[in-house]
């Protein structure tokens, strides 16, 4: 726990909660069992960066959550799969078959008295699944919705009982800690958020991918070094820098450090690191209107705010992509992200409502365009 | 103690709440739509948003928790922003027909959007279209108008514990749909309605028939149908009832109801409600006047009691009549007739058990509160299905199950199928040996208790004679959660008292909750049950449950009644029934009820009927029984008229007029007429006027007054006395059944839907349930041959019907259930029945059965 602490490690699912705090509130319930989840719902649009392990290096992840279980007092833990990557659920069956077979999971760990028992939980498809406590009712065998909180899970999560929720990339960084120890890990990458990050870049790049680099890499760097600058002579025109739910970035605001701290000053938010990157010619209002239709289909409906409030963004922004506005559009969307922002249950109308603020905030002029002209001036 | 500051005004709790409950303490309304207080806070509608101090965003009031030092704003320029934002969402799939709506002038929604609404809608896209589903005999359903709170899923699934709805599809698309598709296939206590803050769910009992505002009448009252007694409120429009809702937190049913007493009410507007005396003039029975009814029946009775002395003559006073109208009866047999023939359809069980109860452990021993049991830590289910009998009771059982209580059951309790921890079936008809086994295994362990020494000597007894264990799975796990339990509960239904031999299964529920120091309660299906033993209709007790036998009580009734009670003992209901064959019986005055009908082997009871010289029923139908009649009187029923009820728990209620009823008069004042016209004056102004008496008569009710019982907490007893028990008799210890090796026995089932005569006149509960089903084990009914609605002949000694097969897996193999609450199909005309020596109940156990596919 000490050395969990002391390696500054903050949850990479994306809001960058310091874990070891996590972890403490959770091993302090006095409550047993213990549950230990695994967040694998990888579904947040641009996002991919956990596949790779989850594929590629499943026991990675295995060798994380035993270290998680050891240090909680946890026995039982799931992996909870986004139902899109059934690759990965076969290959992680195999490999905690592996494990079983190899004494590194089960009742008596390599002769030294600690139990941990994995499996794997298949989601179903639902978006909402990510968030962990709609994550903890879909293991219960519930609809997917979020819970109030508080009580948060670390005290009454899975079956009432204390549980963490945790993301691949997050219990994959632990035994590499546990190798290197807390101390050397926090030197890596950012000091208040140390530690490699997975970025995964998706777009007009020369080369997308999956990069491994020091969190708080600049974000120009991932794009013009890294992922080999805009591809077929293009000119960049805007960045999701974290997944579809964090704020666009236009070209010229790009100069910044990738990480929890840096990149709300920035203007936006890291997110999952998941790094949309458009050239001039994507139409900034299609890409409003595709996020909000991905929105509106993945609300869960439990509040007004967001099932209410996407469906109105998404029908009013299909207008107007369609070249169907009206005056007073834009001043409309902007009210009803108002209203949304900060009034939903979970994040995810937050996140709604954020992509429409940003759109706007940096390209009104295109939608003053659609709306004046009938039509996409990219003719797209 | 923690003290906040809402909109400047200091508030200190007691207790922990949320912000929204802070806020209703100190008088300050927030603004909630998914919020209900008899439901766990959703926090989906985002209405009742708050601002609070060192909190960055707007806070829900109904899902954040006061803490001290908080300080809260519920009103702002910025939180108006916001609900007339959400408003606005809610409004713009919203069909906006407010002017067809039912829910119009009682729709949260509606007087929300008028307080914060936008004005103007901004909305111009296309709607959500979904088709109103009128699919269902009794909800409608609209999810246009739905606004997705999810109070009736959570009302379903939280506190009525059916788990009959949910939310179906995600996001945008989500409804409110029964698992069942598109009509429901639920318990139908319809309180899903009361939760419904919009018109997504109405109730199509009075669709489009009246608006909220033109009601002329409201009535807090009680139900007509169980021993339970819910509160209710009766709306009325032109003197008929529009419509029966429950009222939230109030009544032992706090707001709950179930589908008899929410859709039961039909009735009372019957076509067939009688509305003028009949007299039977050459065979037939003809529309007559008060005036010559009333002097026939006084002239007969009369005579009768002149030539054949007062012992010829009976009463069978009614379980659905008040106090009142039982006291005034029984003083009337009594007093007027000159005999202790008095008793009623309450025999065939309740009345038979809970004298027996109290015989053994004293009065009082049956009344507990139901609100008790939710605190139980084990509930042992005997007898019936509480949830079906007395449905509030059982969903007290359900909320103790989800509280962590465990709940056994011996024998069937299909609606506590999915709440039980532990259920154990025995062979047919050997429930009675289990209590038994069960009760010399507890005894053996916690040996003789010391208080009550007959009964000591009673189980010592049984003890002495027992022979070896039953081999049924499940005797022993029960027999030691029962023993290790610190609170036990014991409800009682009256499956097992009417058995041959019944008493025994009476003692042994006695034995164990005497042993095991339990809360005790007997299921009444009738809704005064109690009351009526209170008032004194039976044959061997005087009002306030003061034994007959005992000089004493006697003397004193003889002081303020003015003559004399009659000496000789009086007969109990079915020795009314032989004495009626026998010919020592002459006259029988039934009021309000229906025994051809209520009583097993319906033909044998007919005849008895029929060899009286002269029978007088007094009811709201014509009636099986009615039908046999020499006079038939008109009387008023449930809203027609006020008096005072009695429940399973002894909580004295008062039931009250909503209505002006055509014709008809209260069953007390057509008794007092006769009883004038006889000789013995009874001069009573109204009901109070007799509860006065009653109040100063009875030890049990002593000085209740109207009201007191209005203020809604009048328990039994009211400040008066209980007897201590004593014991007439021990159990006789008979030898232990016979096996029971027919292919099929058939036996009483007990529905949740229907209760007899009242219920088969409600057009809504008939189309809920239009028939009885038999049921039956899938196992025996493949047998057979038999699929789920195949068409079947029951045929017994007794006689024959045909009714459709309902599979059921939870009851025996060789066991096969029917209802008895509808018109020719009744199972009662198909069993025969013994008597119990010491309870007088009929046994009908042992009723072999052919069943052929049709």
């Amino acid at each position: 726990m000490e050395e969990i602490k002391r390696s500054g490690l903050r949850g990479r699912g994306g809001a960058g909660f310091p874990t070891g705090m996590k972890w403490s509130f959770a091993k302090a319930d006095p409550k047993f069992p213990k549950y230990l989840l695994c967040n694998a719902d990888e579904g947040e649009p641009g996002t991919f960066k956990d596949r790779p392990i989850l594929e590629k290096n499943p026991h990675l992840l295995i060798e994380g959550m035993v270290i998680s279980g050891y240090v909680l007092g946890s026995e039982y833990g799931y992996i909870y799969l986004r139902g899109e990557y059934p690759a990965a659920a076969d290959i992680l069956n195999a490999a905690i078959k592996q494990a079983y077979e190899a004494n590194y999971l089960g009742d008596n760990i390599n002769g030294k008295g600690v139990k941990f028992h994995l499996a794997v939980h298949q989601g179903a498809g639902a978006y909402i699944c990510g968030e962990e406590t709609a994550l903890i009712e879909s293991i219960e065998g519930k609809k997917g919705q979020p819970r109030n909180k508080p009580p948060f899970p670390v005290n009454v999560g899975a079956w009432s009982m204390p549980t963490i929720v945790n993301n691949v990339e997050t219990l994959s960084n632990l035994p590499y800690i546990i190798e290197i120890g807390g101390e050397a890990y926090s030197n890596i990458g950012s000091k208040e958020c140390p530690g490699p990050k997975l970025f995964c870049v998706s777009g007009h790049v020369k080369k997308p991918g999956v990069y491994e680099l020091p969190m708080g890499t600049n974000l120009k760097d991932i794009i013009y070094i890294h992922a080999g600058g805009i591809r077929d002579g293009g000119k960049l025109k805007a960045v999701i820098p974290g997944g579809i739910s964090t704020p666009v970035l236009p070209a010229d605001a790009i100069d910044c450090a990738m990480d929890f701290v840096a990149m709300p000053k920035a203007g936006s938010m890291l997110g999952s690191g998941a790094v949309i990157v458009m050239d001039d010619s994507v139409c900034m209002v299609r890409v409003a209107y595709r996020a909000l239709k991905f929105f509106e289909h993945e609300s869960c409906g439990k509040c007004v705010p967001c099932r209410e409030g996407t469906d109105w963004l998404r029908k009013v922004l299909a207008r107007v992509e369609k070249g169907k506005g009206k005056d007073g559009d834009i001043e409309l969307l902007s009210d009803i992200a108002e209203i949304m922002m900060g009034r939903t249950f979970c994040p995810l109308g937050d996140g709604a409502a954020g992509v429409v603020m940003g759109m706007i905030k940096h390209f009104k002029n295109e939608f003053e365009e659609h709306i004046k002209n009938g039509r996409c001036a990219l003719s797209c | 103690m923690i003290t906040l500051t809402i909109n400047d005004k200091e508030v200190t709790l007691e207790k922990p709440v949320s912000v929204l409950e802070a806020a209703r303490q100190a008088g300050i309304k927030i603004p909630t739509l998914c919020y209900h207080e008899a439901l766990k806070p959703y926090g989906g509608c985002r209405l009742c948003v708050v601002e609070v101090e060192r909190m960055p965003k707007l806070q829900t009031a109904c899902t954040l928790m006061a803490a001290d030092g908080m300080v809260v704003k519920t009103e702002s320029e910025g939180i108006s922003k916001v609900r007339r934002g959400i408003l606005e969402f809610l409004l713009i799939n919203h069909p906006l027909d407010c002017p067809y709506c039912d829910k119009a002038g009682e729709c949260e929604l509606q007087d929300l959007v008028n307080k914060y609404g936008p004005t103007v809608g901004r909305y111009k896209e296309e709607k959500r279209k979904v088709p109103e589903s009128h699919k269902d005999q009794i909800f409608a359903r609209n999810m246009e108008r739905c606004v997705v709170c999810t109070r009736c899923v959570r009302m379903c699934n939280d506190q009525q514990g059916a788990s009959a709805i949910s939310i179906m599809g995600r996001g945008n698309h989500s409804r409110m749909e029964p698992f069942s598709s598109d009509s429901f296939n639920c318990e139908y206590c319809g309180n899903c309605l009361t939760v419904c803050p919009v018109g997504a769910i109405l109730s199509r009992l009075y669709m489009h028939s009246f608006r909220p505002w033109q009601v002329d009448n409201e009535v807090e009252t009680i139900c007509s149908y169980c021993g339970v007694g819910c509160s209710l409120v009766v709306q009325v429009r032109d003197e008929s009832i529009k419509r029966v809702i429950p009222r939230t937190g109030l009544g032992v049913n706090r707001g709950l109801l179930c589908s008899r007493g929410r859709f039961g009410y039909e009735y009372i507007n019957s076509q067939d409600r009688l509305t003028t005396p009949l007299v039977r003039k050459n065979g037939k029975l003809e529309q007559s006047t008060w005036s010559e009814a009333l002097h026939i029946v006084a002239e007969r009775l009369s005579g009768i009691k002149r030539t054949d002395g007062g012992s010829a003559i009976a009463g069978i006073g009614s379980p659905r009549c008040s106090n009142e109208d039982n006291y005034v009866f029984q003083k009337f047999i009594r007093m007027a007739c000159g005999s202790n023939n008095i008793d009623s359809i309450s025999r065939t069980g309740y009345a038979a058990a809970q004298k027996y109860f109290e015989e053994l452990l004293g009065q009082g021993i049956t009344t507990n509160l139901i609100e008790g049991l939710k605190n139980s830590e084990v509930i042992f289910v005997v007898g019936g299905d509480p949830t079906a009998v007395n449905p509030i009771l059982g969903l007290s059982i359900r909320e103790a199950s989800r509280r962590g209580a465990k709940i056994v059951v011996l024998g069937n309790a299909k609606g506590l199928d999915r709440f039980k921890t532990l259920q154990v079936v025995p062979p047919v008809f050997r429930e009675m040996e289990v209590l038994e086994e069960l009760l010399v295994g507890v005894s053996g362990v916690k040996g003789a208790r010391g208080e009550k020494l007959d009964v000591d000597k009673g189980i010592r007894m049984l003890s002495d004679t027992y022979s070896g264990s039953m081999d049924i799975e499940g005797i022993e796990e029960l027999k030691q959660t029962l023993l290790n339990s610190p609170s036990t509960s014991i409800v009682f239904g009256m499956d097992l008292v009417q058995r041959a031999n019944g008493h025994r299964a009476v003692f042994a529920i006695a034995g164990l909750t005497y042993l095991l120091e339990a809360r005790l309660y007997l299921l009444s299906d009738r809704p005064n049950e109690q009351g009526l033993i209170d008032a004194g209709c039976v044959p061997d007790m005087l009002p306030g449950g003061r034994p007959l036998d005992i000089h004493d009580f006697k003397r004193k009734f003889e002081t303020e009644w003015g003559g004399p009670i009659p000496e000789e003992d009086g007969k109990t209901l079915f020795e009314i029934i032989e004495g009626a064959r026998n010919k020592s019986v002459k006259a029988l005055y039934i009021m309000g009820d229906n025994p051809v009908f209520n009583l097993p082997d319906a033909q044998y009871i007919k005849e008895a009927l029929q060899a009286l010289d002269f029978l007088v029923v007094q009811d709201l139908f014509l009636s099986e029984t009615a039908q046999l009649a020499d006079v038939v009187l008109p009387a008023l029923g449930w809203t027609e008229k006020t008096g005072t009820y009695t429940n399973l728990e002894r909580r004295i209620q008062l039931q009250k007029k909503a209505v002006n009823a055509g014709s008809g008069m209260e069953d007390w004042k057509i008794i007092s007429e006769v009883s004038g016209k006889m000789g013995y004056k009874m001069a009573y102004s109204d009901a109070e006027d007799i509860m006065d008496e009653i109040a100063k008569v009875s030890p049990l009710y002593r000085d209740l007054t109207y009201r007191e019982i209005s203020k809604g907490n009048c328990l039994w007893p009211y400040h008066g006395e209980p007897l201590r028990g004593e014991i007439h008799e021990l159990p006789a210890m008979v030898d232990a059944a016979s096996d029971f090796r027919a292919d099929f026995y058939l036996a009483l089932e007990k529905p949740l839907f229907h209760s007899g005569t009242l219920s088969r006149r409600s057009p809504a509960l008939m189309k809920i349930c239009p028939e009885p089903t038999l049921k039956i084990n899938g196992a025996a009914a493949r047998k057979l041959g038999l699929h789920e609605g195949n068409r079947v002949q029951v045929t017994t000694a007794a006689g024959s019907s045909e009714v459709p097969v309902s599979i059921d897996d939870t009851i025996k193999d060789n066991k096969v259930l029917l209802s008895n609450n509808f018109e020719g199909q009744g199972l009662f005309s198909l069993l025969t029945y013994t008597l119990d020596p010491v309870t007088k109940a009929p046994g009908i156990e042992g009723c072999e059965v052919r069943l052929i596919k049709i």
